[in-house]
C-alpha cells in the first residue's frame, strides 16, 4: 500500500468502524476514541513516510482506476495541519464530549472529515477535487449541528449547509463549464488550455463557491454562527484547516487558471485587505469569546490571501511560501485558541450542564483558577495578533517581506495597511488578556469546575508548538518551502 | 440550436433557483428552490458531455452529483425536522437568533 | 568568552522568569530569591562583557531565507545600553522585595520584568534587523503586561493597550524601514545596511530613515506619540522605574544613535529628529510644571529629557545623547524609585495632597532632592554635564533650537524644584502614617544616589568605549577624558549662559508669590499643557471612531439567511464585473 493510499484509505475505511464501536455497546464510546486515535497514529506513519518518499522523489503519485492522486508540497503540508489538529481535537474531546448523545458519530465524523481533507490536498483532477470538497463539507455540517437538541447549533447548522450548498452549486456549473470548454478535467491540462470567456466565468464562479467555504466578505456570513455553535474541538477544526482546505482547493484551480487572466492576483489581493479589515473591526466589539475568535479568522484569511495574492500576482515564491506558513501557523494558533476557550467553556458552564456561550467577562480572573488554560489562550492571541516571539509573528514576516520584494507601491501599500490591522487586532485582543489576569475572579470562575487532563495536554502540546515556531521558523521550512514551490510550479514561474 | 436553448434552460433554472433562496422563507421551500439551482448543475454535466463527444463522462459525472445533492438534500430535511420540533416553525426568519 | 556571557546575559533573566513562572504563586520566597538571583547574574555578565566588547557577531544562528542569520554583536553601544538595563534593572528587582511585598499574583510580576530585561538585552546586543525587531515587539508586549498589572483597575487596562498600541503603530515604521532595507540590501545584518547605506537608492533609504524616526519617538514617547507614557503610570512604580529609566524608553534613542550614520545624510532627516526632539522637551517641560500627580510629573520629565537625547542626535551629538542616558537612566531611576517610596507610604500620588514629609522621611528627601538636583542640571551631579554637552552641540548646529531647549533647560530647573517643594516641604495637607523606606528600598535607593554623585567621572571611558567598537560612527564620537571634558566645558561661554538660566528657573518657583501678574498671563498656555496640547483629544477621537465604525458594521451580520444569500449573490456578481473589467 502506498502512503498516499493509506493516509486517505485510512481514516475513511476506520470511519464505519468507529462508529460501529461506538453502537455496539452503549457504554464503551472509549471504544470509538481509541480507535480514533490509533487510526490518526497510524496515518502519521503513512505521513512520514509520504514526506520521506516526497523529500527524496518529489511528487508521488498514484493512480486507481481513472482516478490520479498526487502528493505534492502542497499535500504535504495540508496534511501535515489536518493531522495535527485531528490528532490533538480527538485527545481533547475525550472528556469534552464524554457523555454526549452521539459520541460515537462525533468521531466517526471527525476521522472522515479529516480523511476528505486529505484527499482533496492529493486530488489532481477537478471533479475528483470536488467530490472530497462536497464530503469534507457534508461530515461538517452534522458537526456543526451536532448539538441538534440545541435551537441556536440548529440554526447555525441550517444556514451553513444552506450558503454551502449554494457554493457547492456554483463550483459544479465552474467545473462543467471548463468540461465542456476544454473536454478536460485534469488541473495539469487544464493549464495549457487557451484563453476563453467562458474558463474565466469558471474562474469566478470558482472563486465565489469555494469562497463561501474560505469566508471571502461578503460571504461570511454562516462562519460566525457555525464556529460558535459547534462543540469546541470542532471549531477549532473549522477555523484551523477547513476554511484554509478550501483556500487550497481554490488555489489548485485558480492556478491551473492563471495562464487565462492577469486578475487573479488582484483579485485575490483585493478580498485579502476586505477581510482583513472586516474582520478586525467586527471582532473589535464582541462580547462573546468564540464569535471574536470566528471574525478573528475572516482577518486571518486574508492575511493567508495577501501572500498568495503576492504569489499570484507579482510571482514572488516568498509570498506563497508565506501564505503556506501563515496557513500552518494559523491553524496551530487558531486551534489552540478555540480549544483553550472551550476548555474554559467547559470548566465555566459545559460542567454545570449550562449551555451559555462563553463571553469576555465570564473570562475575569480566570487565570487564577485555571492558569494554563488561560496562559495557552493569551499565547494563542497575542501570537494571531502577530507578537513575537509566537509563531503569527513569523508568517506575516514572511508574507511581508515577500510583499516588498515585489517592488510594487500597491502591494507595499497593502503590506502596511496589513501591519497596521495587526495592531488593530491587538485592541480586542488584548483587552481578553488583561480580563483574564485579573485579580477579583467572576461568579462563574468561582464556581468552576477544573479542566481535566487530557484537555491540558492538548493544550500544551499546541502551545509548545506556537512558541517553538516563534523561536525556530526554520522548524517548519521543510513544509512551507516544498509547498511554495509547488505552488509556484502549478503557476508556471 | 438544441444546445443553446438548454443553455438558456440552465440559465433560467439558476435564475429561479437562486431568486427563489432570496425570497423563500419556508425551509422546505428553500431547500426546494436549493435543488433545483443543484439541477443546473447534472443539465450542464449532461450537455458540457454531449458537447465534447465525451457523453458517458458527462452523464457518470452527473449521476455522482445527483448522489451527493440528494446527500445535502437529506441533512437538510432533517434539519427543518428538528427545526420544526425545536422552532415550532419552518420559518427561518426565526432562525435569527445569532447575529451581530 | 563574549558569546558567553551575551547569552547569559539575555538568558539568565529569561530562565529567572521561567523559574519564577514554574515555582507558582505559593512559593514567595523561591520567586523572589530566583528573580534576584537571575537579574544580578544578569548584570555582572552584562558589567563584565563591557570588558570583552567587539565589533563582530560573538553569537550565531542560521536561519535561512527571509529570516537571515540571527547574530548578536557586543559592541560598546549595544554592551553599554545591556548593562543600564540590567544594573537598573536588578536594583528594580530588589527594590520590588519590598514595595510589592503582599501583592496577588507576584509570579507574573516579576516573570514579566525579568522577561523585560532580557528582551531589552536582546535588542540592544542584536546585530540582525529582524532579531532586533523581535525583541522590539517583545518589550512593547511586557511594557503592556506590566503597566496593566493591576488587571482590576480599567485605567490601568487602558494604559497598558494604550501602550502597545501606540508602540505597535511605531513598530510599523520600523518593520517597513526593515523591510525597504532588506529588499534592496538583500541581507538583514545591521552593520551591512550602515556600512552600505550611502549605496541604497534614495527613495529606499529615505523610507527606512523615516521609518525608524517614528519607530523611535514612539518607543520613546517623542511627540507626537508621548500619549501613552503618562497613561502608563498606572503601572507599579517599579515598572515605571524600569520603563523610564532602564528599558523600553531607551531604545528608540538607541536606534536613532545606531543609525545615525546610515542616515545623516538622508535629506532632512537630522532636522527631523531635531526638532521632533526639541518640541518633545519643551512640551514634556511644559506639561510636568502643569500637572499635579507626582509621576504624572516625573513622566513628562521623562519626555522632555528624552527630548534632549533626541534633540542631541539630531544636532550630531552621539556622544551627548548616549552621556545623557547614562546619566538619566540612574537618576531618573532613583527618583521614581523615591516618588515610589513616598507613593507607597502615602497611598496617593497626588502632590496637593502630599507635602511636609521631609521631616518624616529623610532617607528618601535626601536621595530624592539627589536626583532633583540632577535633573535639573545643577553642577557637579551627573545630570549637568551631559546637558551641557548637549546644549553645546545644539549650539554648534543651529542656534534658534539652542535657543529653546535654554529656555527649556530653565523650565526644568523650575519644575524639578516645584515637585521637590510640593512633595517634602510647604504644609502637610494630610494626616498620614509617614515611614521611612524599608530596608530592600534603601540598598536600591543608595546605591543609585551614589551613582548620580558619581556616574558623570566615567564619561572619558565610556567614550572611549564607544569610540574603540563602533567603526561607522567615528566622525560623530570625539571624546579625549573627563578632565578634558571638563576644562572644555568651564571654558565654553554657553554653559555659564545656562547655569544663570537654570539660576532663573528656581528663582521663579522660589518668588512665585510675586509674580501672580506674570504666571497669570501664562495660564492658557498651562491649561493647554495640562490637556497635553490636543493629542490627548486626537487619540480619543481615532477610537471613537474605530469604536463607532466597528459598532455600525456589525448591523451587517443581519442573521437572516435570505440576507446572507444575497450576500453571496452580490460577491458573484461583483468578482464577474471585477474579471471582465480586468480582461
Amino acid at each position: 500500500m502506498t502512503p498516499t493510499l493509506g493516509l486517505i484509505g485510512l481514516p475513511l475505511i476506520t470511519s464505519p468502524l468507529v462508529y460501529f464501536a461506538g453502537r455496539v455497546n452503549r457504554r464503551h464510546a472509549a471504544w470509538s476514541r481509541g480507535l480514533a486515535l490509533l487510526s490518526l497514529l497510524i496515518a502519521w506513519v503513512f505521513f512520514a513516510q509520504a514526506a520521506q518518499d516526497f523529500s527524496l522523489n518529489g511528487t508521488l503519485e498514484t493512480t486507481i482506476g481513472m482516478i490520479v492522486l498526487r502528493i505534492d508540497g502542497i499535500s504535504l503540508l495540508l496534511t501535515a495541519v489536518v493531522l495535527t489538529l485531528a490528532t490533538v481535537v480527538t485527545i481533547y474531546s475525550a472528556r469534552y464530549m464524554a457523555g454526549e448523545m452521539g459520541e460515537e458519530k462525533y468521531y466517526a465524523l471527525l476521522i472522515a472529515m479529516s480523511g476528505a481533507m486529505i484527499g482533496l490536498a492529493c486530488a489532481a483532477d477537478l471533479f475528483n477535487l470536488w467530490v472530497w470538497f462536497e464530503l469534507m463539507t457534508i461530515a461538517s455540517f452534522l458537526l456543526v449541528a451536532f448539538y441538534c437538541q440545541r435551537r441556536t447549533a440548529l440554526e447555525a447548522g441550517v444556514k451553513y449547509l444552506v450558503q454551502s450548498a449554494i457554493g457547492s452549486v456554483l463550483v459544479l456549473l465552474g467545473i462543467a463549464l471548463i468540461f465542456a470548454q476544454t473536454g478536460t478535467l485534469r488541473l495539469d491540462e487544464l493549464a495549457l488550455a487557451g484563453e476563453s470567456l467562458a474558463l474565466l466565468g469558471a474562474g469566478a464562479l470558482f472563486v465565489i463557491g469555494f469562497g463561501v467555504k474560505i469566508a471571502l466578505v461578503p460571504l461570511h456570513t454562516w462562519l460566525p454562527d457555525a464556529h460558535t455553535q459547534a462543540p469546541s474541538g470542532i471549531s477549532a477544526m473549522l477555523s484551523g484547516v477547513v476554511i484554509e482546505t478550501g483556500l487550497i482547493a481554490l488555489l489548485r484551480v485558480v492556478g491551473a487558471l492563471a495562464g487565462i487572466a492577469e486578475s487573479w492576483g488582484v483579485l485575490l489581493l483585493a478580498f485579502g485587505a476586505i477581510n482583513m479589515l472586516f474582520g478586525n473591526l467586527m471582532a473589535l466589539r464582541q462580547k462573546q469569546v468564540k464569535r471574536l475568535l470566528a471574525f478573528s479568522s475572516l482577518s486571518h484569511v486574508g492575511y493567508m490571501l495577501l501572500g498568495f495574492g503576492i504569489a499570484f500576482y507579482a510571482g514572488e515564491i516568498n509570498g506563497a511560501a508565506g501564505g503556506f506558513f501563515h496557513l500552518l501557523t494559523h491553524g496551530l494558533m487558531k486551534g489552540l485558541a478555540f480549544l483553550a476557550a472551550g476548555a474554559l467553556l467547559y470548566g465555566l458552564h459545559l460542567a454545570h450542564e449550562r449551555h451559555d456561550p462563553l463571553t469576555v467577562g465570564d473570562l475575569a480572573g480566570a487565570a487564577r483558577r485555571y492558569p494554563l488554560a488561560a496562559l495557552t489562550l493569551s499565547l494563542a492571541v497575542l501570537g494571531l495578533g502577530g507578537l513575537p516571539p509566537l509563531a503569527g509573528f513569523m508568517s506575516k514576516w514572511q508574507i511581508f517581506a515577500a510583499g516588498f520584494q515585489t517592488q510594487d507601491t500597491l502591494v507595499m501599500l497593502l503590506v502596511i495597511f496589513a501591519a497596521l490591522n495587526s495592531v488593530l487586532s491587538l485592541a480586542y485582543y488584548a483587552p481578553l488578556v488583561n480580563r483574564m489576569y485579573r485579580d477579583h475572579p467572576s461568579n462563574v470562575v468561582q464556581q468552576g469546575k477544573p479542566i481535566p487532563f487530557s484537555m491540558q495536554v492538548s493544550l500544551i502540546v499546541l502551545a509548545v508548538m506556537v512558541l517553538a515556531i516563534g523561536l525556530l521558523p526554520s522548524l517548519v521550512n521543510w513544509l512551507t518551502e516544498p509547498a511554495g514551490a509547488s505552488l509556484m510550479m502549478v503557476l508556471g514561474r | 440550436m438544441t444546445e443553446t436553448l438548454l443553455l438558456i434552460g440552465i440559465l433560467a433554472l439558476f435564475g429561479v433557483g437562486l431568486y427563489g433562496m432570496m425570497i423563500l422563507h419556508n425551509f422546505i421551500k428553500l431547500v426546494i428552490a436549493l435543488q433545483i439551482l443543484t439541477k443546473t448543475a447534472v443539465l450542464a454535466f449532461v450537455i458540457a458531455g454531449e458537447m465534447n463527444g465525451q457523453i458517458q463522462l458527462g452523464q457518470s459525472l452527473a449521476l455522482t452529483v445527483i448522489v451527493a445533492d440528494t446527500m445535502v438534500a437529506v441533512v437538510g430535511l432533517a434539519l427543518a425536522v428538528q427545526v420544526r420540533r425545536h422552532f415550532g416553525t419552518l420559518d427561518i426568519r426565526a432562525l435569527s437568533t445569532l447575529k451581530r | 568568552m563574549a558569546g558567553l556571557l551575551v547569552l547569559l546575559t539575555i538568558l539568565a533573566p529569561w530562565g529567572g522568569a521561567a523559574s519564577v513562572l514554574l515555582a507558582g504563586d505559593q512559593r514567595h520566597k523561591t520567586q523572589q530569591i530566583a528573580a534576584v538571583l537571575c537579574s544580578v547574574i544578569a548584570a555582572f555578565a552584562a558589567l563584565l562583557l563591557l570588558a570583552f566588547t567587539v565589533t563582530t557577531p560573538s553569537v550565531e544562528y542560521a536561519i535561512g531565507g527571509v529570516f537571515g542569520t540571527f547574530t548578536f554583536i557586543p559592541d560598546g553601544l549595544g554592551t553599554f545600553l545591556a548593562a543600564v538595563a540590567t544594573t537598573i534593572g536588578s536594583l528594580t528587582v530588589i527594590f520590588s522585595l519590598d514595595y510589592m511585598h503582599g501583592e496577588h499574583q507576584l509570579g507574573r510580576y516579576y516573570a514579566l520584568v525579568l522577561l523585560f530585561i532580557g528582551a531589552m538585552c536582546g535588542l540592544v546586543l542584536s546585530g540582525n534587523l529582524l532579531l532586533l525587531f523581535i525583541f522590539w515587539e517583545m518589550t512593547a508586549l511586557c511594557s503592556y503586561a506590566l503597566i496593566s498589572f493591576h488587571n482590576d483597575d480599567p485605567k490601568a487596562v487602558a494604559g497598558g493597550i494604550k501602550a502597545l498600541v501606540i508602540t505597535q503603530i511605531g513598530g510599523v515604521g520600523l518593520l517597513v524601514g526593515i523591510l525597504a532595507a532588506y529588499t534592496q540590501l538583500g541581507t538583514l545584518d545591521i552593520n551591512m545596511l550602515i556600512a552600505n547605506a550611502g549605496s541604497l537608492p534614495a527613495d529606499a533609504l529615505t523610507i527606512t530613515a523615516f521609518g525608524f524616526l517614528i519607530a523611535a519617538a514612539a518607543k520613546s514617547a517623542q511627540v507626537p506619540f508621548h500619549t501613552w507614557l503618562p497613561g502608563a503610570m498606572e503601572a507599579p512604580t517599579p515598572v515605571s522605574a524600569l520603563i523610564h529609566a532602564a528599558t523600553m524608553v531607551n531604545a528608540g534613542v538607541y536606534l536613532l544613535a545606531r543609525f545615525y550614520p546610515a542616515f545623516a545624510a538622508v535629506p532632512g532627516w537630522t532636522s527631523a529628529v531635531l526638532i521632533v526632539g526639541m518640541i518633545s522637551a519643551l512640551f514634556g517641560a511644559l506639561m510636568a510644571l502643569s500637572t499635579h500627580d507626582l509621576k504624572r510629573a516625573l513622566a513628562y520629565s521623562t519626555i522632555s529629557q528624552l527630548g534632549f537625547m533626541v534633540y542631541a542626535i539630531g544636532a550630531g551629538g552621539i556622544f551627548a545623547s548616549q552621556f545623557h542616558l547614562l546619566n538619566h537612566a540612574v537618576f531618573k531611576a532613583l527618583l521614581f524609585l523615591g516618588a515610589g517610596a513616598v507613593i507607597h507610604t502615602m497611598g496617593t500620588r497626588d502632590m496637593r495632597r502630599m507635602g511636609g514629609l521631609s521631616r518624616a522621611m529623610p532617607f528618601v528627601r535626601n536621595v530624592f532632592v539627589i536626583g532633583g538636583l540632577a535633573l535639573a542640571g545643577v553642577p557637579f551631579f551627573n545630570g549637568f554635564w551631559s546637558k551641557e554637552l548637549i546644549l553645546e552641540a545644539g549650539l554648534e548646529t543651529a542656534v534658534w533650537s539652542f535657543v529653546v531647549m535654554l529656555i527649556t533647560a530653565g523650565l526644568t530647573a523650575l519644575y524639578t524644584l516645584r515637585m521637590i517643594w510640593l512633595v517634602f516641604f510647604g504644609e502637610a495637607h494630610a494626616a498620614f502614617p509617614a515611614h521611612d523606606a524599608p530596608n530592600f528600598m534603601r540598598i536600591a535607593l543608595g546605591m543609585l544616589a551614589i551613582g548620580v554623585l558619581g556616574i558623570w567621572l566615567l564619561a572619558g571611558a565610556f567614550g572611549h568605549l564607544l569610540e574603540s567598537t563602533l567603526p561607522y560612527h567615528e566622525s560623530v564620537l570625539h571624546v579625549d577624558s573627563t578632565a578634558d571634558m571638563i576644562s572644555a566645558l568651564i571654558a565654553a561661554p554657553a554653559t555659564w549662559l545656562t547655569l544663570a538660566v537654570i539660576g532663573v528657573g528656581f528663582a521663579l518657583w522660589v518668588l512665585r508669590e510675586r509674580l501672580t501678574a506674570f504666571t497669570n498671563s501664562l495660564a492658557p498656555l498651562m491649561r493647554a499643557a495640562a490637556a497635553d496640547f490636543g493629542f490627548e483629544w486626537l487619540n480619543r477621537r481615532i477610537v471613537i471612531a474605530a469604536q463607532s465604525a466597528a459598532v455600525n458594521l456589525r448591523k451587517t451580520q443581519t442573521g437572516q439567511l435570505n440576507w446572507n444569500i444575497v450576500g453571496i449573490v452580490t460577491g458573484l456578481v461583483a468578482v464577474l464585473l471585477v474579471l471582465m473589467v480586468g480582461r
